[in-house]
């Protein structure tokens, strides 16, 4: 089922791709003038937030339907976790080709093809929760709708967005963080000579790199963090504390989260006395609903109607998917036998790099974290700063954590495994400070009471109190190192072209050389790999987290 | 003050000396948790400290062994200032804080943690913790196979195994079930007398009377808001001792005669009045208002009412299943706003208490502000509202008055109950959304003018 389903997703955007030809549409000119800069980066923001748009969309009508239909669960709940695990930019040379091929006099198949990519960085986790909360919602509250006869509109609206709103909402913020990863790598690509930028802080900081304008690389990294910042302030924040009013109240009493701009409009500290605008809302309690009239019987026709509906549409996926791996199957007989034990030896030399970014990451992040976490004054005060931090592009910073290493005399090899921890690390951080503060009051003042100091303490407490957290932090830095191998095992540097041996580098060139057998059998070998390791590793990891370390006490 | 005389006895193993803790929330307001305490554990005895939740009593056991300091005052043990914890101490914890990724049997080593011992002679000692509680054969489960009362059995064996000096216990049964938390009791006792294990001195922290009979060799009664050291009382009744007999049931009462004199002074001590309210008779002083919802306190109303209009309140305990800090809570309440008396330990329905009763739903609000209206505390917030009748304050700018005017009670939490209160009698309007209080605008007219 799963190897059918990316088939068919690989073979069609291949597919696509081969009818693509020679570009007519003129290149980008980019403008390295800090003056430019303001357009570039409001360019770069709105494609992020079509992107978002997108991924709301897709999650609300997909998590909709994935949790009503009990048949629906069995098949889109699994396609979601393969969606998780696949590199997705391993399909970004095949997608911006084929979209280039779909309107190929204008910037519009560019302009979609870099939104679907941030759009497929952003959505999985955001349905997963929404999801998530949706099989969470209460029976009783369910039972309320249905007695009271809600329409689907109104229970879609009183029910069901309400009870997962913090969730989405924190998801959102993760997923925008996620999406400028992918935003910027879209925004500069480009293919061996051929050129697909986009005018966007992406592509600003790759001309600046390219020709080696300190300046404008400075000035880049400035507006982007003020893009976050202002993001981050603007938006979320406000829309983190907003969403507390959906908090279930028996979970209440935690620290509840803040926010500096909702304060302004709510209120101010310092004016004691400041008055405010009542807020008129409609208290009139909601008129009872009419008496059902005869012809729409619950159950009847619209149910069956539905049933027919959903069956329908599987057999047209499952038919797709049947034509798709048909087609798999041609391009993968023309890779030669010998190509399939490069890519098996390219499989293991990325997976030596990720788990050694993996270890480098949890090695710096087990201690700080914890250290962070442990105090609930820093925890406060970094948590906002780290969560910045993190959501800047990683690969905009390549080029420069390149120079360094190289002057430090690093093989490439190894730089890229760094490369690839610089974005994935911020997922283990931020779960183990997650962890640390969350360790149980009693627990610490039972080691205090009994003289546990130093290394007895981070044995014994620290350490097996943040492992369920430290799991989930590195089974998601895992999916993003596999991810970032494609863009860091090949770097372009100074006008020179640094590459490594490995699935990334593998999957790069092929591009490159429009080797589409290739390029599918490496992005295929990636997914494969990806499932494989979490079924052996993180699986039993998740297994040992969730049942010897956990403090469900 | 500083000097000991020079006949004393050996010092106490732990004391506290005038000490005060403050704390301070988010928003700047603090609060007063203890003030001027003074307690001491002598050895070979075990004391009972003995006060309703919220009164500071676990910060007392916390600061007395050096988990937290005090905002002022002086931590001894033997005698010589207190440097970090108190070394010859251990502690059974209310949710046991037990490791969860140890077995029982590295859970109770763990008690034994910086304790240099020849292997044989600790595996020796926690097999023995083990066997004084009952948890042989469970040495390789983990903390999640066990019932409650079994974790708790080896958070004690965990205090015990390194032979503690001063053992704390910190309302050790009250996450058990009534029966659970029974029996160990019991066994606790026996651990008790028969001085099992080296034991030596404990303290116990508890909000039952009974607990601190059956237990303790002195009873200290706390005082809330700010917690103090009210009543020190030698426990006189002989071991072994048994709920049933007449000497435990007595001294039972005694306890609760001074808790009900610490809790529900039959003269409120007088504070400066609350500006009144024009056209409304004089308010009283502006004071704390006990946590209780409106509710309960009705409820109380209905009880007493069954009973002919007049109960003690050792008996609402028996019914209510409350402990004693929280029957006096409601008690007092009641009688703020005139719905009953407390005669010594008594508790009287009023006249007015009775016409709240038959009182329909609809006619309880109007009833019960004219009560509100005749607190100090009520008249303080209804006069700041007043100012700019049709707009709402932000709640906060009410939660910072009340923590100026009342510096010793949790601002948040009365303003719970004024709230609680006050909507009851239809006085406010809260928007929960914007955190913000407005004067009640329903179609009744709108009260405090």
């Amino acid at each position: 089922m799963l190897l059918v389903v990316l088939g068919a997703l690989v073979a069609g955007v291949v597919g696509l791709a081969q009818r693509w030809e020679a570009p007519i549409r003129p290149a980008v000119e980019i403008d390295l003038s800090p003056s430019a800069l303001p357009l570039y980066t409001l360019l770069s923001l709105s494609r992020g937030f079509a992107a978002y748009l997108l991924s709301l969309a897709f999650t609300l009508v997909y998590g909709t339907i994935a949790a009503h239909g009990r048949r629906a669960e069995k098949v889109m709940l699994p396609l979601l976790d393969i969606g998780q695990g696949i590199p997705v930019l391993g399909f970004l040379p095949g997608l911006v080709l084929g979209m280039v091929a779909l309107f190929p006099k204008t910037n519009v198949g560019l302009e979609l093809a870099c939104i679907l990519m941030i759009f497929t960085g952003q959505v999985w986790n955001m349905t997963f929760s929404y999801v998530g909360s949706l099989r969470s919602i209460p029976g009783e509250l369910q039972e309320v709708a249905r007695l009271h006869r809600f329409s689907f509109w109104k229970r879609f609206r009183t029910v069901e967005v309400s009870s997962s709103v913090i969730g989405l909402v924190w998801n959102s913020m993760m997923s925008m963080a996620g999406g400028w990863f992918f935003l910027t790598v879209t925004e500069a690509f480009t293919l061996g000579d051929r050129d697909f930028r986009l005018p966007g802080i992406g592509s600003y900081m790759a001309v600046a790199i390219e020709k080696g304008d300190r300046r404008a690389m400075a000035w880049a990294i400035v507006a982007m963090t003020v893009m976050i910042v202002a993001v981050d302030q603007l938006l979320w924040r406000p829309l983190v504390v907003w969403s507390q009013r959906f908090r279930n109240a028996d979970i209440e009493g935690e620290d509840a989260p803040e926010s500096w701009v909702l304060n302004l409009m709510r209120r101010s500290r310092f004016l004691r006395r400041m008055r405010l605008r009542r807020r008129r809302r409609s208290r009139a309690p909601t008129p009872p609903a009419p008496p059902e009239s005869a012809g729409a019987v619950p159950g009847g026709t619209g149910e069956r109607a539905r049933a027919a509906l959903v069956s329908g549409l599987g057999i047209a996926a499952l038919a797709v998917a049947l034509l798709g791996a048909w087609k798999l199957v041609g391009l993968l007989v023309r890779v030669p036998a010998g190509k399939w034990l490069v890519l098996a030896g390219a499989v293991g030399a990325t997976s030596v790099r990720t788990f050694s970014a993996l270890a480098l990451a949890a090695a710096w992040t087990l201690p700080i974290g914890i250290l962070i976490g442990r105090s609930a004054v820093w925890s406060r005060r970094l948590q906002p700063v780290v969560q910045i931090v993190a959501s800047f592009p990683a690969p905009m910073l390549f080029p420069i954590v390149t120079g360094v290493l190289l002057v430090l005399r690093v093989p490439f090899g190894a730089i890229a495994a760094v490369l690839m921890l610089l974005g994935a690390q911020w997922y283990v951080l931020f779960n183990v400070l997650a962890g640390a503060s969350a360790i149980p009051h009693d627990l610490d003042e039972a080691a205090d009471v009994y003289a546990m100091k130093g290394g007895t303490r981070w044995r014994t407490l620290f350490v097996p109190a943040v492992f369920p957290f430290l799991v989930t932090g590195l089974v998601t830095a895992a999916g993003g190192a596999w991810n970032a191998s494609i863009v860091a095992e090949t770097l372009h540097f100074r006008g020179t072209t640094l590459e490594t041996f490995g699935l990334g580098s593998l999957i790069t060139k092929a591009t490159r050389e429009a080797d589409f057998p290739l390029l599918t059998a490496g992005v295929l070998t990636m997914s494969l790999a990806i499932v494989v390791l979490n079924r052996l590793v993180w699986r039993r990891l998740y297994r040992l987290a969730e049942t010897k370390y956990s403090l469900n006490r | 003050m500083s000097a000991r005389p020079a006949s004393a006895p050996a010092p106490p193993i732990a004391a506290v000396r005038g000490v005060d803790k403050v704390y301070a929330d988010d928003a700047g307001r603090t609060r007063s948790v203890l003030k001027n305490v003074d307690f001491e554990v002598r050895s070979g005895e075990v004391v009972a400290i003995l006060g309703p939740s919220g009164c500071g009593k676990s910060t007392l056991l916390r600061i007395l062994i050096g988990l937290i300091p005090p905002s002022a005052g002086r931590v001894e043990q033997h005698g010589i200032p207190l440097e970090g914890i108190h070394p010859g101490t251990a502690v059974v914890f209310q949710n046991f804080a037990l490791f969860p990724w140890l077995t029982v049997e590295e859970n109770v080593r763990v008690g034994l943690n910086g304790r240099p011992l020849p292997p044989f002679e600790a595996d020796g000692r926690v097999k023995t913790a083990l066997k004084a509680v009952g948890l042989e054969g469970h040495e390789r489960a983990f903390p999640k196979e066990l019932s409650g009362g079994m974790k708790q059995r080896v958070g004690i064996a965990r205090a015990l195994v390194g032979r503690p000096e001063l053992l704390c216990m910190d309302e050790p049964f009250s996450a058990l079930d009534i029966l659970t938390a029974e029996l160990l009791r019991t066994e606790v006792y026996r651990l008790f007398t028969e001085r099992a294990s080296g034991l030596s001195s404990v303290v116990l922290i508890t909000h039952l009377i009974e607990e601190a009979v059956f237990l303790g060799d002195r009873i200290v009664v706390m005082g809330a808001n700010p917690g103090t050291v009210r009543r020190e009382i030698v426990n006189t009744v002989p071991h072994p001792r048994e709920y049933r007999r007449d000497d435990f049931i007595r001294m039972v009462e005694r306890i609760h005669d001074v808790v009900t004199r610490v809790h529900l002074p039959e003269v409120e001590e007088e504070e400066p009045a609350a500006p009144t309210l024009p056209g409304r008779r004089p308010a009283g002083p502006v004071a704390p208002l006990p946590a209780v919802p409106m509710g309960e306190i009705l409820g109380l109303l209905e009880i007493l009412a069954d009973h002919d209009g007049t109960m003690n309140l050792f008996d609402i305990d028996a019914i209510t299943d409350y402990d004693f800090g929280r029957t006096i809570a409601v008690a007092k309440a009641a009688e703020m706003l005139d719905l009953v008396g407390t005669p010594k330990n008594d508790v009287v329905l009023t006249d007015f208490g009775r016409k709240m009763i038959r009182a329909s739903a609809a006619e309880r609000p109007a009833l019960l502000r004219a009560e509100l209206l005749a607190l100090g505390t009520f008249c303080l917030v209804i006069q700041e509202l007043a100012q700019e009748p049709d707009t709402p304050l932000a709640a906060d700018a009410v939660r910072d008055l009340l923590a100026e005017r009342l510096p010793t009670v949790d601002a948040s939490e009365l303003f719970e109950t004024l709230l609680n209160w006050g909507r009851a009698g239809h006085l406010f309007e809260y928007d929960a959304a914007a955190d913000t209080i407005a004067l009640f605008s329903g179609r009744e007219e709108g009260a405090g003018g």
